[in-house]
């Protein structure tokens, strides 16, 4: 049976001509797991939330959605609030009520069940997900993988036939992000729940998934199995294809290549690998019984920069946030020179984020030096500070904004700001850096716009924009990739690129190793409040074993050195070509 | 401390508190008054220790002392007059009524203090959920958005920090200007986030008819013992004030009713209505005490 | 999986008549019944502290048909959000400004409320306010005056700003912020002073408790002034332009 049957659907929102959802054709079976991917805007989420009456959008629609056979619009809302889950993207925003016991029973109230069973229904759930040692808690005290979980459960009590997840990770740390798939994996497998899922992290979703569906302009391009879909993307040579899973992109370059005959029959043999286990045995494969040319990349070493001197020097440091607590950063040193991206990565709560704290003044460090541009960073006034050396944007986007345009919003910075004279900048001088700005960050048409009624990776840009006016020449970034898709990263990378080519130094606390990995100059992993390591990407990553990219993880055994999908792909083709 | 009484169905701890700050709220006669006192300080020492203490000598003392000194100076009723103070006359009459009225005061600002402790947040929304549904449900997101709003703001102050605004330091009119804008912010921010909550509301059905009320709060066979009891004494008291066993008069002259064998009866049931926190904390102590002995008992002779 | 008890059903009727009636019947039973009742009950039975007791329970009668109204219209969901936010930034308002006693943003707050929102709006968000801040900072005797005098000023700002007597601009919003007040808010919290510290009260302490609350009063009055005029535009913006999008979102 089909949970949703979807027919020849459009949709535009109003006061917009261009269509949204353009002539979508979509069959969802039950127990089906099924992933939709495409860049931000394609009408991803406007597809998902048209399957939801309360949550649809208003607009012009065409065509029709089948519940189980019934049009949509006919299923009657009680059916379709128990049994359409859907989780939305910020786990902070869905959490109504103060306790974690009374958010599992919020949708059964709605519909109006007895204690008697609520009791069961909720018992059930905690049980199912591990909550219960939690299940008394004030929800203020839960991580936010906990608070997504709950988000989770709170759905699940209401025992849905089908659950649709709008980014649920975004907003989440790795490791919980990872936690949280597993267990939809788990509901589909275990209570064959359908799942319809969009998500960034696609190297962990596409191995669950049994469909994946890629959508562009708001138009279905390819609905097919996870591998066949990404076969056909490659094929397309479309941008999507850079968001696949790291073992899928190595397949589709290598093989789109010329090689001998006894290679080619080979590759025709093999399959297209999703997963890093795959790609390991695929490179095995390949390489079975042949003798490489070049084993290794050239390692880069790091500049020496005797001559230069460091701009920000950190020596020594301790902090704590209060005297009865632990150290959180213990006896670090660091040096970061001008022109550098630094990427600082590492797990939860290492102190990563309090470090650039240290950096940028906010804390103050009970022991040790910091020293900014040859100068002690106490000697700063906090205004010296912030105007003109350090810019610091912050992982909330939304904490910047103050104003009804973006356009006010990136004027307002410039309030009281002065030229090299000493005089207030005129308007129109505001207004033209304002606009060379904007153009930097490809802004231009937001302008107008409220910043809360731009997407996530809008906001980081308009954030970003406010941030750059203050003309800094130290970039602080905290968790700049979060909530990005692999498209735009490579965009946000290139306006990184723009400002080191002005010398401007910029510092990323992350914990996307693989943007890190393509485009840091050195890295450091932070561990226990101190830097374990630094060095460049390259030999950074080849000598982690775990904590290292999934080009390093599936061709460490064949090849060394090796860190991007560039790398992989340039030896397998010097290996494998005459 | 773990408190027992505070363990019992909410209803029964609301209605408790009614009744004590209620009753506290007009029986002046001074053996009542010394029985609620002794009772309402006792029981906030036993919830809240040394704060408690604390609490009392700095803020209710004066307070007392303030409201004693106030009500002879403004009221010259009373037939015994003591001195004169600005051609007024200051009366014994007045004199004590003003210091039951300070004791009396204490009393209340006491039990509200205890009150405070036993009534918590989810037991007020679970008491009103099924009255007023809507508004313990707002009462219960407030409770959920406060501490996010304060988080935010911790945020909001870090950012603007960082983009030189910083409140702490500056002349006097730009740390204003600075604070304007994070509260602005906050306004904004807490709005536009609100959005979401609403959609995750309405997506589990929320509106729709027939909305039942949960709770993790059972009635026992313990409350209804507790119940029965308390109920009694109310009676108990609430007869012995409508047949005036407890009235004072101050003006002209002081007096209070005689006493009888009700008055007695309705004195202890007073008492015991003041003291029945602590004496179902005492209870449960000595159980406790008692089933740990035997249980260490039943311990050994397991281990045999 | 509909599994309603038939109590529920009974109690959530949206027949209009019942509706009519419930509501008549008990403002009928509060007003006519409950509040003579309690009068001549305090004047022959608590002798010397009827006015305190007498006046808490009436102004507690007095709330309750707010509260009875607002359950029986079946608030949406926007309605409910927004008046959570509108209390949770009055709270935090109250709290921010901790250190400053009387300097506080919430009467304004509560006045911007009641405009934008309307009276009934109004009223809730300042008695929640009131109440839920005391969570945080205690109960008291003090509560149900508090919550009053909250909730009256932001009724009266609905019923002068919302209902169209007057634009809710700066200049009218602050000239009622600060009668609002030092009048109204002011007046009610204060007669809470002199009936908690001289049960008979009389013109003298009256005097002296309004004489000695003046200097406060005035902070207060000064401080709603002050956020009125920051605050007003921008917030009543922002408010409106929440309500729009809901407006496009909402179907239910």
């Amino acid at each position: 049976m089909s949970v949703f049957i979807i027919n020849n659907f459009n949709f535009t929102y109003p006061l917009n001509e261009a269509f949204a959802l353009r002539d979508v054709n979509l069959t969802i079976d039950d127990g089906q797991f099924i992933t939709i991917c495409g860049k931000s805007g394609c009408g991803k989420t406007t597809l998902l939330r048209n399957l939801k009456s309360v949550l649809a959008p208003h607009g012009e629609k065409s065509g029709e959605i089948l519940f189980y056979g019934r049009p949509l619009a006919e299923v009657e809302q009680r059916q379709q609030a128990s049994k359409i889950g859907y989780v939305l993207q910020n786990p902070d925003n869905q959490i109504v009520t103060d306790k974690v016991w009374h958010e599992l029973a919020f949708g059964l109230e709605s519909l109006g069940y007895d204690t008697k069973t609520i009791r069961l229904r909720i018992a059930e759930m905690a049980s199912f997900f591990g909550i219960q040692n939690w299940f008394m808690k004030n929800v203020k005290e839960l991580s936010g993988g906990q608070k997504q979980l709950l988000n989770l459960a709170a759905i699940m009590a209401m025992q849905p036939d089908v659950l649709i997840l709008d980014e649920p990770t975004s907003q989440l740390d790795p490791i919980s992000a990872v936690d949280f798939l597993e267990t939809i994996k788990k509901i589909n497998t275990q209570l064959g729940t359908t799942i319809i899922i969009t998500e960034h992290r696609l190297e962990e979703v596409l191995p669950m998934s049994d469909r994946t569906i890629v959508m562009d302009k708001g138009e279905i391009i390819i609905d097919d199995t996870p591998k066949a879909a990404s076969e056909k993307l490659a094929k397309m040579n479309h941008p999507m294809f850079l968001a696949m899973p790291t073992p899928i992109q190595v397949y589709a370059d290598v093989i789109n290549e010329e090689y001998s005959v006894a290679d080619s029959i080979k590759f025709n043999k093999l399959k297209c690998p999703i997963t890093v286990k795959e790609g390991r045995n695929w490179l095995s494969n390949v390489f079975e019984d042949k003798i490489l040319k070049i084993k290794a990349l050239e390692k880069s070493e790091i500049k020496p920069h005797e001559k230069i001197k460091p701009v920000i020097k950190i020596k020594d440091v301790w902090f704590k946030y209060d005297k009865n607590e632990p150290d959180v950063i213990k006896d670090l040193t660091m040096e970061v020179f001008p022109g550098q991206l630094y990427c600082i990565v590492g797990g939860n709560g290492t102190g990563k984020t309090t470090a650039l704290s240290l950096i940028s003044g906010i804390n103050i460090p009970y022991r040790g030096k910091i020293i900014i541009k040859g100068k002690n960073s106490n000697q700063y006034k906090i205004k010296e500070l912030f105007k003109g050396i350090f810019g610091v944007l912050p992982q909330n986007p939304q904490s910047l904004f103050v104003e009804k345009t973006v356009r006010l919003d990136l004027l307002e910075i410039l309030h009281k700001s002065k030229n090299d004279e000493g005089e207030y900048l005129p308007l129109k001088e505001k207004e033209e850096r304002v606009n060379e700005i904007a153009d930097l960050l490809e802004i231009e048409d937001l302008l107008e716009m409220h910043p809360y009624d731009l997407s996530g990776g809008e906001q980081q840009r308009a954030a970003l924009g406010k941030v750059l006016l203050l003309d800094p020449e130290i970039l602080l970034l905290d968790e700049p990739t979060k909530g990005m898709d692999n498209f735009f990263k490579q965009k946000f990378a290139l306006i990184l690129k723009k400002l080191l080519e002005k010398n401007v130094t910029i510092i990323i606390v992350s914990h996307d190793i693989e943007f890190c990995a393509k485009y840091g100059d050195q890295c450091s992993l932070f561990f226990n409040g101190n830097i374990i390591t630094t060095n460049t990407p390259d030999k950074f990553f080849s000598g982690n074993s775990f904590y290292t990219t999934a080009a390093n993880r599936m061709s460490r055994h064949i090849f060394k050195n090796v860190v991007t999908i560039k790398d992989v792909v340039y030896l397998c083709k010097e290996n494998l070509v005459k | 401390m773990n408190d027992t009484f505070g363990t019992y169905h909410p209803i029964i701890n609301f209605i408790y508190f009614c009744t004590v700050i209620l009753l506290g709220m007009f029986i002046m006669h001074p053996i009542f008054l010394c029985t609620a006192i002794i009772g309402a300080f006792t029981y906030s020492v036993f919830l809240n220790g040394k704060k408690a203490v604390r609490f009392n000598l700095i803020f209710l003392l004066p307070m007392m002392v303030l409201v004693s000194i106030i009500n002879p100076l403004f009221n010259h009723r009373g037939m015994t007059i003591l001195f004169y103070f600005r051609d007024n006359p200051i009366t014994m009459e007045s004199i004590v009524y003003g210091i039951f009225t300070g004791i009396m005061f204490a009393v209340i600002i006491l039990w509200f203090s205890c009150y405070n402790e036993v009534m918590t947040s989810d037991k007020f929304i679970y008491l009103f959920g099924k009255i007023i549904p809507a508004l313990s449900l707002i009462f219960s997101m407030v409770l959920r958005f406060i501490p996010r709003f304060k988080e935010q703001l911790k945020i909001v102050y870090n950012a603007q920090k960082c983009i030189g605004r910083d409140i702490s330091s500056g002349t006097f009119l730009e740390r204003m200007y600075y604070g304007i804008k994070i509260f602005s912010i906050m306004i904004t921010w807490s709005l536009e986030n609100s959005i979401e909550t609403a959609d995750s509301m309405r997506s589990r059905g929320y509106g729709l008819r027939g909305r039942t009320s949960f709770s993790i709060y059972r009635f026992d066979s313990r409350d209804t013992v507790v119940s029965v009891v308390l109920i009694m004494l109310i009676i108990l008291v609430i007869s012995g004030i409508l047949l005036g066993e407890n009235s004072i008069i101050f003006f002209p002259l002081i007096k209070t009713s005689h006493i009888t064998i009700i008055s007695v009866i309705v004195f202890i049931a007073y008492f015991l209505i003041c003291f029945l926190p602590i004496i179902l904390n005492m209870i449960e102590i000595y159980i406790l005490k008692r089933n740990k002995k035997s249980g260490d008992l039943d311990v050994s002779v397991y281990n045999k | 999986m509909q599994r309603k008890s038939g109590k529920v059903n009974v109690n959530k009727c949206d027949n209009k008549s019942k509706f009519i009636n419930t509501r008549s019947l008990l403002s009928i039973f509060l007003y006519l019944i409950c509040m003579p009742a309690t009068i001549l009950l305090g004047i022959y039975l608590l002798d010397d502290r009827k006015y305190y007791i007498v006046s808490m329970l009436i102004i507690c009668y007095a709330m309750i048909p707010f509260y009875v109204l607002f359950e029986k219209r079946k608030p949406k969901t926007r309605e409910i959000i927004v008046i959570s936010v509108l209390i949770v930034i009055g709270v935090c308002g109250r709290a921010v400004f901790f250190m400053t006693p009387q300097f506080k943003p919430v009467i304004a707050i509560v006045i911007i409320s009641g405009a934008c929102l309307g009276g009934h709006v109004g009223f809730l968000v300042g008695s929640m306010t009131g109440f839920i801040s005391n969570f945080l900072f205690g109960q008291g005797p003090w509560t149900p005056w508090q919550m009053f005098a909250f909730g009256i000023v932001g009724l009266f700002a609905g019923l002068i700003f919302h209902k169209g007597f007057l634009t809710p601009n700066k200049i009218f919003l602050c000239i009622y912020g600060a009668f609002a007040t030092f009048f109204i808010f002011g007046g009610i919290v204060d007669i809470w002073t002199i009936l908690m510290f001289t049960p008979s009260p009389n013109v003298e302490t009256a005097i002296l408790v309004y004489s000695a609350a003046l200097v406060f009063n005035l902070i207060h009055t000064v401080s709603t002034v002050f956020f009125l005029f920051i605050f007003a535009k921008p917030m009543i913006e922002k408010i409106e332009r929440v309500k729009l999008k809901y407006g496009l979102i909402d179907t239910i």
